[in-house]
């Protein structure tokens, strides 16, 4: 899972239909939602990564854990994947 | 003295409420506050506004989670609003100056610490002071991963806030004292008044028939509103009053945390079960938001439309009324 973040990145622009991103020169301890966000996402598109992170890594955002923190760059996020997944 | 610990949490009012309950040594977590403050609720109001879009909630109304909790637990808690700001100051300086951690009403638009791209004018936003020097106030903000400041001016300014909700000063803290009532009666009795506001309150905006109300009238906005104003109310129905990334779904995975607890608290595995169907609920509502965003961001798929959303909250309806009914069973059997 080395390159997780890069690919947490491409999955994120494929389901919020961003284009033109290249996720390899991407800022991974970036903001990633709200109106300093790298990839210009919004609180509705928080919920579309949310059901993604559930749905592709079987890793729910639960409501004990604050999503704000979670969601807070790709770093954040996928360290929470990486702490959550079976096996 | 004691010492006052911040702790970061997902929603202000059950962040703040688990923040002063610690203070008063009761290790109480925010879904355990949120739980017996009975704060799990649906209720769909056209007729009132908020940014002139109809009002949905899917919790209960600000300040009631800290009543009914202290209420709950047999907790005295003291709560004040204000005509006079400076009357105000003087009553928040003098129970700060005894030590006394002390919460707040807001208006989130008028604090200086809280970034300025995310303020907006919300003024049922909770925070503690817990301290002071002179004129500048140690806060804990239950929505910030630290504790901060705020200078007397700014902090006067956000308690009085004007417009909806406003805050009129209003400050509540605990006195000394432990608890009269034990956790595991506090705990049921909110479960049996959540279950019957849920499944029995015969009021068609309140509740699952308020779900099923606003299932109705949202298949029916592209043709009533037109598709901008449509996908208007349909993000408002997502977007409000939830912890981000979570629309619809936040509450009610807190509350099943709080039926998770109750496990322990009550001796009863049934409540874990009760959990498990309740996450599950979560993740349906979780669904209709994603579904909703993509409409409201026109990156539709094939399955989505707004009669799919409006099936989505009716299943949601149909399963929240058989496990509360199933919880009510339970508890009354």
């Amino acid at each position: 899972m080395k390159n997780l973040e890069q690919e947490l990145c491409a999955k994120i622009c494929e389901v919020c239909r961003l284009t033109g991103i290249d996720c390899s020169s991407v800022d991974r301890g970036g903001t990633l939602i709200g109106p300093e966000s790298i990839l210009g996402l919004d609180s509705l598109d928080a919920m579309e990564i949310v059901v993604l992170v559930q749905s592709d890594y079987g890793v729910r955002i639960g409501s004990e854990e604050t999503s704000r923190e979670i969601l807070q760059s790709l770093t954040s996020l996928a360290e929470y994947i990486r702490v959550n997944s079976e096996g | 003295m004691r010492e006052f610990c911040h702790e970061q949490t997902a929603h202000c009012e059950s962040g703040t409420l688990a923040n002063l309950l610690k203070f008063q040594g009761l290790d109480i977590s925010e879904p355990m506050a949120f739980g017996l403050g009975q704060g799990l609720f649906f209720a769909y109001v056209p007729f009132i506004r908020l940014n002139k879009l109809p009002l949905v909630t899917y919790r209960s109304t600000p300040g009631r989670l800290l009543e009914q909790t202290s209420r709950g637990l047999g907790l005295d808690l003291q709560m004040r609003k204000f005509r006079d700001q400076n009357e105000s100051m003087r009553v928040l300086d003098n129970l700060v100056d005894q030590g006394i951690p002390v919460g707040l009403q807001t208006g989130i638009f008028w604090l200086p610490y809280i970034p300025r791209a995310y303020r907006f004018h919300f003024n049922a936003h909770n925070i503690v002071v817990y301290g002071r020097e002179g004129d500048v106030y140690r806060v804990s903000d239950p929505v910030m991963p630290f504790t901060t400041t705020i200078a007397r001016s700014d902090l006067q300014a956000a308690r009085f806030a004007r417009g909806a909700l406003a805050p009129k000063g209003k400050l509540y803290y605990f006195t000394d004292g432990a608890a009269s009532v034990s956790l595991a009666d506090g705990v049921r009795q909110s479960l049996v008044y959540v279950a019957k506001q849920m499944c029995r309150v015969p009021f068609f905006l309140i509740g699952v028939r308020g779900m099923r109300f606003l299932a109705g009238r949202l298949e029916k906005w592209p043709q009533k509103l037109g598709d901008a104003n449509a996908r208007l109310h349909l993000g408002q129905v997502i977007r409000m009053q939830e912890e981000i990334g979570t629309g619809g779904a936040g509450f009610r995975l807190l509350y099943a945390a709080f039926l998770q607890e109750c496990e322990e608290v009550l001796h009863d595995p049934c409540m874990g079960e009760f959990s498990s169907r309740l996450t599950e609920i979560g993740d349906q509502w979780r669904s209709f938001a994603a579904m909703a965003a993509r409409i409201c961001k026109d990156r539709r798929r094939d399955e989505d439309s707004f009669t799919h959303c409006g099936q989505l909250i009716r299943g949601c309806a149909d399963r929240e009324e058989q496990l509360f009914q199933d919880i009510l069973a339970h508890l009354q059997a």
